[in-house]
Formats: structure tokens, C-alpha cells, sequence
């Protein structure tokens, strides 16, 4: 075949037979080629773990303002005496505003149940459904034990999405998202790498006990290491952290 | 070639083209979502909402990936040229599938807050100081604006309102687009993913990319052959009748000297609609033909056959010694430049 009778494609002319097949090859080519990686591209998905939200529940305790909004469970058909929950609002929302004025007071909540293994979250209903303070007199909030000073590795993230309101709610591609929640009142918590006292979450609070959102989030969704002194807060750990030594692990 | 603007000249090409693009997206999304994702062994799912922004956020990165490829695959083997005609159709296609992952990602990732979502798009990561927790969402914000723009100045009208080199220099944004997707995925998704499957993907596509676009670009010629008011070009016989020779020349630019039969002729090697190679066309009916639209243009006045206006600069040519030679300066376009005649038997 000379090069002058070698096909020649243009648009507006119908293909050329000799390019007929080849362009049909190309077009099953893409189809399969998009279709295949695709397949591979969801099957090898990274497992997001078992957390998830799990049904309503109710529970009565003592609840803890600072650093974070949290229950110290006395009397449930749904949770274990003497474990402590994260509560949180509806969407990305803390529970700080309803909270105030009730720190130390037994009070008795209603939710939607978020778990996932040793840590688990209420979402509180709207109103006194939702939280409500119940009267009674000389509540005993539960002892704090001092576990010293411990450098720790990890992830910092938002106790909600990570105990199950999405999957996944951890990693660097959560990370905005988990920002979002932690600006909007969510408890943040360290997920360590190994356990310290028999568990691997900790509630963060800043070096005073208070919040400490704004010093973490430049380091949320990554692996890090940090210093502080970790406390056990009845059924929560509770770490203090040393923001100087926060620093991310390449 | 048109001598009007429609919305799109549809033919049967396109129609076959379109049509097996939306069918490859289809299939992508579908066995993404109904094959892939539950083969997947997971202790509970992945939220449906971030499963579609996966599906359509790499479906989006492939796509591009291909559309940088037909470029240098084109001229590497000219059988790959008809994936050039309509390579603004993939573009669009590929802008929408890329704006589909942004609406999941805004809606899932920045709702349920007290925060408006556009504000904390921007606000909710600030690390810029940092590459790992690098904001990457804003890396693909600039690429999906990237790639609104190229499709909604993909249509001819923008082509001749702006002008070929400003229309092109603007699409050339979509390499600015393509790195700050690698980048997007790179500090993001990749950072969370331990299955290296994904990854190896992500990287072969981004190499193919790269690698094709070498190899094209070491076959093109750079250098020009001489700096006066003449240079050689090559004896008529070693240009393939109907096809031309391309030639760089001392300004930069580029000449592509055809032979139809026993005429020799010479225009510059930019079409005047998408400054596609117009050397790597092919004469037909006595007119050069882009290999990118089928613009076609007279071999002796760089001008389009009526009812059409396109035309591009010429060349002179002189043979000296059985060697054509060609005029560095070019003239104005549709200027008339006789073509050489040259007796066939004695250079076939």
C-alpha cells in the first residue's frame, strides 16, 4: 500500500475501512480498560471498621462539662455502669451551650447510639428529650486517677465520625471534615497506636483540663506523636496534652 | 469546517464517539458502585455518599489521563488521530464526572454544619504550611475550575473569538489541571490507603502520561537547519506523495512542505482552527487536510475552499541543485506562493 492510499481519518468524512476495526478495538478497549479498573479500584477499598450508629438509647449519669460534654453512665438498659459517653449534637455539633450549668449534675439522655468498640457517643435528641437535669441531691462525680506523663503516637479525631457516624471518619482525606466537626464542638480523641491502661482512646483536653481545639488542628488526621499527662476519668481517659510537643511522624 | 457556529456539528463520527464515552463513564460508575464495592471485604460498608465521591472522583482521574494520552499517541502512530476529532466532547464529559465527585464531597463532607459549606470548603483546613495535612481539597477546587473553564470555551466560538494562540495557551491550562489533580490525590486519598492497589493504578496512569509525552516529544523536530533567507528542506522524491515534511524554522515556528503528485507546495504547520499539525495531514483533492478536524486549505494559496474563510501563512520554494529549498520568512496568509512543479518520472 503506498502512503497515499494509507487511510486517512477525518471527521467529517465516514471512517476509513482499514481504520475500522482498529478504532472499534480501541473503543471495547476503553470500555473494559474503565470497567476493569474500576473493579479493582472499589474491591481493594480499605476496610473502614465495625463503628456505626446503633439504634436509640437512654441512659441517666453524672455529666462532665469540661473538657468536653461527657456522661458518667449510673443507670442504663443500653450501656454499662461506670462507662462514659461522648455526647454530641445533630450533624457537626457540639453539646457545649446545653451543657453549661449542668457540670457535675446527674442528668438523664436520650440519643442515637453511635459504637465502635471501647468507644461509643450519643447524639442527643432535640431539648429536654434529649438532655435533661434530674433533681437530686449530693452526686458523687466519679474519682480521677493520674496515670502520669506518657508520650504517645496516634491519630487525632473527632469523636463522632470516628466512633461511626461515617465510615470512614478518620485519615487525611476526613481530615476537613473532621476540622469542621472539632470547630463545631465535637470532642476530639487520640486513637494510639498502642494502649496505655488497657485502652487505646483518649479524650483531648489542653494542659488546663479545658478544650483544646484550636491548638490540634493542623494535626488532625495524621499520624503524630505527642506528650501528656493521662488521667482516667471514671470510664473515660482522658489525656492532657503538651501542645509544644505535638509533631507530626513522617 | 464551518462557515457558521451551531452548537455542535453533529455527524456520525461524533454520535459513535459520545456515544461510547458515555458508555465507558457508565460503566466505570456502575461496576464501581455494583461489582467493585461490594467485592470488597469490609466489616460494614463505606457510606454510600463517599463510595459515589470515590466512584466519580477516580473515575474523573482516568478519564483525564486518557485525554492526555490521545495527544502524543497521535503523533506517535497516526492511527490514533480520529480519538483527536473530538477529544472537547471526553474534556466536557470528563468535567462533569469531576463536578459530580465535588457536589458528593460538598455535601457530605462539608453539611451537617453549622458553617456554610462554600466557607468551610475554605476554611475548615488551613494547614498550608505543611504537606502532609496539606488543604489538597483546594488542589482540586483549582483543577475542577481549571476544567470548567476549558469546557465552557471548548465550542469553535470561543476559538475564533479568542484567537488560536490564546484559545490554545488557555487549554494548555489543562496540564496545570492534570498536576494539581496528581497532587489532589497524592496528599489526600492516597495518604489514607493501605491497599497499594489504587496507588500502583494512580501511578502508571500519571508515568503514561509522562512517558508518552517524552516520547513524542523527542520524535519532534526541534532545531532548524539554517538561519538565512533560505534552507534546505530535501530532494522532492524523499517527501511521500500526499504527505509532508515538517520543518522547524529560525523564528520558531514551524513549515510543512507537501508534495501532491508533481506539485510542491508549502504553509505553515499550524492550522488556522486549533493550530493542529497541519504536516502531519495528508493532501487530498489538491487541498491539505488537518488530521485533527479536517480543515482543509489550497496547497497554493493557504487558503480554505469556498464557502469557507480559514486561511494560513504560505512559503516560497525554489529548487537549487535537485534540493527544495525553502524561504524563512513566511507570507501573509492566503498569499499565493506557486507551487514547484517537478516531472514526476524523474523523482518517483
Amino acid at each position: 500500500m503506498s502512503d497515499r492510499e494509507a487511510p486517512f481519518f477525518i471527521g467529517w468524512a465516514a471512517m476509513p475501512p482499514g481504520l475500522r476495526w482498529f478504532m472499534g478495538g480501541i473503543a471495547l478497549g476503553l470500555i473494559l480498560f474503565l470497567a476493569g479498573i474500576a473493579y479493582v479500584t472499589a474491591a481493594t477499598q480499605d476496610d473502614p471498621g465495625q463503628g456505626a450508629f446503633v439504634g436509640r438509647a437512654n441512659a441517666t449519669g453524672i455529666l462532665q462539662a469540661e473538657p468536653y460534654p461527657i456522661l458518667h453512665v449510673t443507670e442504663s438498659a443500653d450501656f454499662a455502669l461506670g462507662s462514659a459517653l461522648l455526647l454530641t449534637g445533630g450533624g457537626k455539633r457540639g453539646v457545649q451551650g446545653r451543657a453549661a450549668g449542668l457540670d457535675g449534675a446527674l442528668v438523664a439522655v436520650s440519643g442515637a447510639r453511635i459504637a465502635r468498640g471501647d468507644i461509643a457517643a450519643l447524639q442527643l435528641r432535640g431539648g429536654e428529650a434529649g438532655l435533661k437535669a434530674l433533681e437530686q441531691a449530693a452526686i458523687t462525680p466519679p474519682a480521677v486517677q493520674d496515670l502520669g506523663r506518657w508520650r504517645i503516637s496516634g491519630e487525632i479525631c473527632d469523636g463522632k465520625c470516628y466512633a461511626g457516624a461515617m465510615r470512614p471518619g478518620r485519615g487525611l482525606a476526613h481530615k476537613a471534615c473532621a476540622n469542621l466537626c472539632l470547630i463545631g464542638g465535637i470532642p476530639p480523641v487520640l486513637v494510639a497506636t498502642d494502649k496505655i491502661d488497657g485502652t487505646e482512646f483518649f479524650l483531648l483536653a489542653g494542659p488546663d483540663g479545658g478544650p483544646v481545639t484550636d491548638q490540634i488542628l493542623d494535626h488532625v488526621g495524621l499520624l503524630i506523636e505527642l506528650e501528656g499527662q493521662v488521667q482516667r476519668h471514671g470510664g473515660m481517659a482522658v489525656l492532657r496534652l503538651d501542645p509544644e510537643t505535638l509533631k507530626v511522624i513522617p | 469546517m464551518s462557515d457558521r457556529y451551531i452548537p455542535v456539528q453533529w455527524n456520525a463520527n461524533k454520535w459513535l464517539y459520545d456515544g461510547v464515552l458515555l458508555i465507558a463513564c457508565a460503566a466505570y460508575i456502575l461496576v464501581f458502585l455494583r461489582l467493585g464495592a461490594p467485592a470488597a471485604d469490609l466489616t460494614r460498608p463505606v457510606d454510600g455518599a463517599i463510595l459515589r465521591m470515590r466512584a466519580f472522583g477516580s473515575c474523573a482521574f482516568f478519564m483525564l489521563s486518557v485525554i492526555l494520552c490521545i495527544g502524543p499517541l497521535a503523533r506517535l502512530d497516526r492511527r490514533f488521530l480520529p480519538l483527536l476529532y473530538n477529544r472537547r466532547h471526553f474534556g466536557v464529559i470528563t468535567a462533569l464526572v469531576a463536578l459530580t465527585h465535588a457536589v458528593y464531597v460538598l455535601n457530605w463532607y462539608y453539611a451537617f454544619s453549622p458553617t456554610d459549606p462554600m466557607v468551610a470548603l475554605l476554611g475548615a483546613n488551613t494547614s498550608y504550611g505543611q504537606i502532609l495535612g496539606f488543604p489538597f481539597e483546594t488542589l482540586g477546587i483549582v483543577a475542577l475550575l481549571i476544567l470548567a473553564v476549558l469546557a465552557a470555551t471548548s465550542h469553535d466560538f470561543w476559538l475564533s473569538f479568542l484567537g488560536p494562540p490564546l484559545w490554545k495557551a488557555l487549554h494548555l491550562l489543562i496540564y496545570l489541571a492534570y498536576g494539581c489533580v496528581v497532587a489532589h490525590v497524592a496528599l489526600g486519598y492516597l495518604q489514607d490507603s493501605k491497599n497499594p492497589a489504587f496507588a500502583l493504578l494512580f501511578g502508571l496512569s500519571a508515568l503514561a502520561v509522562a512517558g508518552l509525552h517524552l516520547a513524542a516529544w523527542a520524535k519532534a523536530p526541534r532545531k532548524s537547519r539554517g538561519s538565512g533567507e533560505w534552507i534546505a528542506v530535501a530532494a522532492p522524491h524523499e517527501i511521500a506523495d500526499g504527505r509532508a515534511k515538517i520543518l522547524p524554522m529560525p523564528d520558531g515556528k514551524r513549515a510543512a512542505v507537501f508534495r501532491d503528485g508533481d506539485r510542491i507546495g508549502a504553509l505553515s504547520n499550524a492550522c488556522a482552527h486549533q493550530n493542529g499539525p497541519l504536516g502531519e495531514g495528508r493532501v487530498i483533492d489538491g487541498c491539505v487536510t488537518c488530521p485533527w478536524h479536517g480543515f482543509q486549505y489550497r496547497l497554493e494559496d493557504g487558503c480554505s475552499p469556498p464557502p469557507f474563510t480559514e486561511k494560513v501563512p504560505t512559503y516560497n520554494l525554489r529548487l537549487r541543485d535537485g534540493v527544495i529549498e525553502i524561504a524563512t520568512k513566511p507570507n501573509a496568509p492566503g498569499t499565493p506562493a506557486t507551487p514547484l512543479q517537478i516531472a514526476e518520472a524523474a523523482h518517483v
